[in-house]
């Protein structure tokens, strides 16, 4: 055991002494005249500004909210427990803000910026402030770069752009999370020698959790830390027993992460999980501070509340650097209800959505992605051409598969193109189906959505298509690598690409033994 | 209407009415002898904010307390308010005419806590150290506390400046729990 000397431990306190100033401290003080419910209403503090922190005893922490003629509304960031009335407090001349800066990679902290994860005090370049008036037209461009997310369907079909704001909506228990978490692993290919050498830049994770369980946090947490993604991902949480305001600031706590990587010209990428639950918060706050309610008893400033944070979604100018922030919230429906209030708000706040189904959950489509409601805006641009090329028709050929599906349940006579249409669309959704935590790469989509689409499962057995398709990639990749390197390099599907996929196509299926 | 609002608007029109008779400094006396009759007595207070005794009563009661003590239209001010059924926030009342005084003449008022009792030489210097930083007139009041251990802790309205040694020891509590970084 390593000894520890006693002037040792002397010189450490002398030395942090030293930059102690022992002077007269001057600082502005209010007196609490009411408190519960997670609210405390101030006497006093006649210069606080509005969102500024304030202090309590105990350590307790609040946010001022309202501003009145003759009382300053606060909402607890602690326990109101601990505080009573006629006591002390104190300004601390700092709007709400988050500690931002490289350190925070990989840490697992609160919306105050206090760590959650054991790994002691959080080391950070500033405080930045959680609410930031979003940036101009003149500052932002349009999104052009692809974020991957290794999600066959979604990457083909619903391309995200990095910069855009993609909401992710379905039912509870429809894999919503999921698709957030698999996003934020297939970034770790950005991070590597690999990604550099083809242009690719890194893109930094900020996951941010609201109102979740405990529980759920910390296996995310774990997957993350599992797969190698943490090194490059915040995880912000706000459990479900956290005061509901702390629950209302954490997405805009996420952001002021993200905008960090954005400002200084690099990329990432937000999950808000989920923003229905703080909208719930924030009702219980706005409610508690008697501010009107409205329909679903939600304030009128809901619309804002949301429309604000996801408007800091952007992608930087060129002179300012060309960072960009992707954001991905999350919404749960009651009962696939989208025409509830919030979900039509974020939906038409977002450049699109990722829509999930119970039905298909259940019938073992995983992701239980419904392909022909969810869309995404301008994911499009961003699309690399050798996706944009194959993907074309497989949006095309899955409508007719669907549209003939529900007919052919009658079990009527088919003539031979509907039995053909119907053959290429069910092994077009399996082709699709995907296991959790397993993101593929750009290149082998294009591959397989290629193979897919060009009738080369034709002679495959539905049940077969998972196994084919991961057998031929090992084929591939052992006989054939130029076919990805092709497609990297020149994020192109050329002729001569293609006709090397075709031979490698037919070698194998001849090779390809059924089960 | 909240409470702030209506006292003000109460406080100003007496301030006013002192101002156009020509009767200021009296009725400030009066103001702040009510003031302080209405804090230290709790019955006072109780009995004005009882919805059960009737506004007659209780122009009886202020009569007869205030009766020789203030002057005529200090006390004619009292009835009106109990008239117009604002005598709940009486105390309110009068508390927001001494802030409007107090803004008026450039008084400030201190609370100094010491943790021994401070001779008067001492009591002076800080009076006039604060008179000086704040270019006001401070009328300081002094407590001692000995939970603050040393030195002295000023409040002026919602500043304090704090120059004790408790704050001092929670200040190296906070440093230390905060960056011990070996």
């Amino acid at each position: 055991m390593a000894e520890i000397r006693p002037d040792e431990i002397s010189a450490i306190l002398r030395k942090q002494l030293s930059g102690f100033e022992n002077e007269v401290d001057v600082y502005e003080v209010g007196t609490v005249l009411q408190v519960g419910d997670g609210i405390a209403r101030v006497y006093g503090l006649s210069k606080v500004m509005a969102s500024e922190l304030v202090e309590f005893p105990n350590g307790v922490i609040g946010m001022v909210l309202n501003l009145d003629e003759d009382s300053v509304g606060c909402v607890l960031f602690g326990e109101s427990a601990l505080i009573k009335e006629g006591d002390q407090v104190k300004r601390t001349n700092r709007v709400a803000s988050f500690p931002v800066g490289e350190k925070l990679l990989g840490r697992v902290v609160n919306p105050l910026g206090e760590p959650l994860d054991g790994k002691g005090t959080v080391q950070f370049e500033k405080y930045s402030p959680i609410e930031r008036k979003a940036l101009g037209v003149v500052q932002r461009q349009g999104v052009k770069e692809p974020l991957q997310t290794g999600i066959v369907s979604v990457d083909s079909m619903i391309p995200i752009g990095r910069g855009q704001r993609e909401l992710i909506i379905g039912d509870r228990q429809t894999g919503k999370t999921a698709i957030a978490i698999d996003t934020i692993i297939n970034q770790k290919y950005t991070h590597s020698e690999e990604a550099k050498k083809y242009g690719v830049k890194p893109v930094y994770c900020v996951y941010v959790a609201v109102g979740q369980k405990n529980s759920t946090v910390a296996q995310v947490v774990a997957k993350l830390e599992e797969s190698g993604a943490m090194e490059y991902t915040t995880v912000v949480s706000a459990p479900a027993s956290s005061p509901a305001p702390l629950q209302y600031i954490a997405p805009y706590a996420g952001a002021a992460v993200g905008e960090y990587f954005r400002d200084s010209g690099r990329h990432s990428l937000v999950v808000y999980d989920d923003l229905s639950k703080q909208a719930v918060a924030y009702r219980e706050l706005s409610l508690l501070l008697r501010r009107p309610p409205g329909r679903e008893a939600y304030p009128g400033d809901v619309f804002y509340l949301h429309s604000r944070l996801l408007e800091r979604a952007s992608k930087l100018s060129e002179d300012l650097g060309g960072g960009s922030l992707t954001a991905l919230p999350i919404i749960e429906t009651q009962q696939g209800d989208v025409s509830a209030y919030i979900p039509t708000n974020v939906i038409s706040i977002t450049d699109g959505q990722i829509y999930l189904e119970p039905n298909l959950f259940n019938a073992g489509v995983r992701p239980a992605i419904n392909v022909g409601i969810s869309v995404s805006r301008v994911g499009g641009n961003a699309q690399i051409k050798a996706m944009k090329k194959v993907s074309g028709s497989l949006k095309l050929d899955l409508a007719q598969y669907r549209e003939l599906e529900a007919f052919a349940k009658f079990g009527s006579d088919l003539d031979k193109s509907t039995l053909r249409t119907l053959s290429k669309g069910a092994r077009l959704v399996e082709l699709l189906k995907q296991g959790q935590y397993v993101p593929v790469a750009v290149e082998k989509e294009i591959v397989s959505v290629y193979l897919g689409t060009n009738n080369f499962l034709e002679t495959i057995e539905v049940k077969d298509v998972k196994r084919f398709e991961k057998e031929f990639h090992e084929f591939a990749e052992l006989k054939y690598p130029e076919i990805y390197e092709n497609i990297l390099s020149t994020k192109e599907l050329k002729d001569d690409t293609v006709a090397l996929i075709k031979k490698a196509a037919q070698e194998f299926i001849e090779k390809f033994k059924k089960s | 209407m909240s409470v702030y609002r209506v006292s003000y608007r109460y406080a100003n029109s007496l301030m006013q009415l002192a101002e156009e008779k020509k009767i200021y400094s009296k009725i400030v006396q009066d103001a702040e002898l009510i003031y302080s009759s209405l804090d230290s007595s709790k019955e006072l207070r109780s009995v004005l904010k009882s919805p059960i005794i009737k506004s007659g009563e209780k122009k009886k009661i202020l009569t007869a307390v205030f009766e020789s003590k203030v002057s005529n239209e200090a006390e004619s001010f009292l009835l009106f308010v109990v008239e117009k059924g604002r005598e709940d926030i009486l105390t309110d009342i009068f508390k927001e005419f001494i802030n409007l005084r107090n803004k008026k003449e450039g008084i400030l008022r201190a609370k100094i806590v010491s943790a021994l009792e401070l001779d008067d030489s001492i009591m002076k210097r800080i009076t006039s150290k604060l008179e000086k930083e704040t270019e006001k007139i401070v009328q300081s009041t002094f407590f001692v506390d000995q939970k603050i251990i040393g030195g002295f802790v000023a409040e002026l309205d919602d500043k304090v400046y704090d120059a004790s040694v408790r704050h001092q020891l929670n200040l190296l509590r906070k440093k230390f729990a905060e960056e011990i970084s070996i």
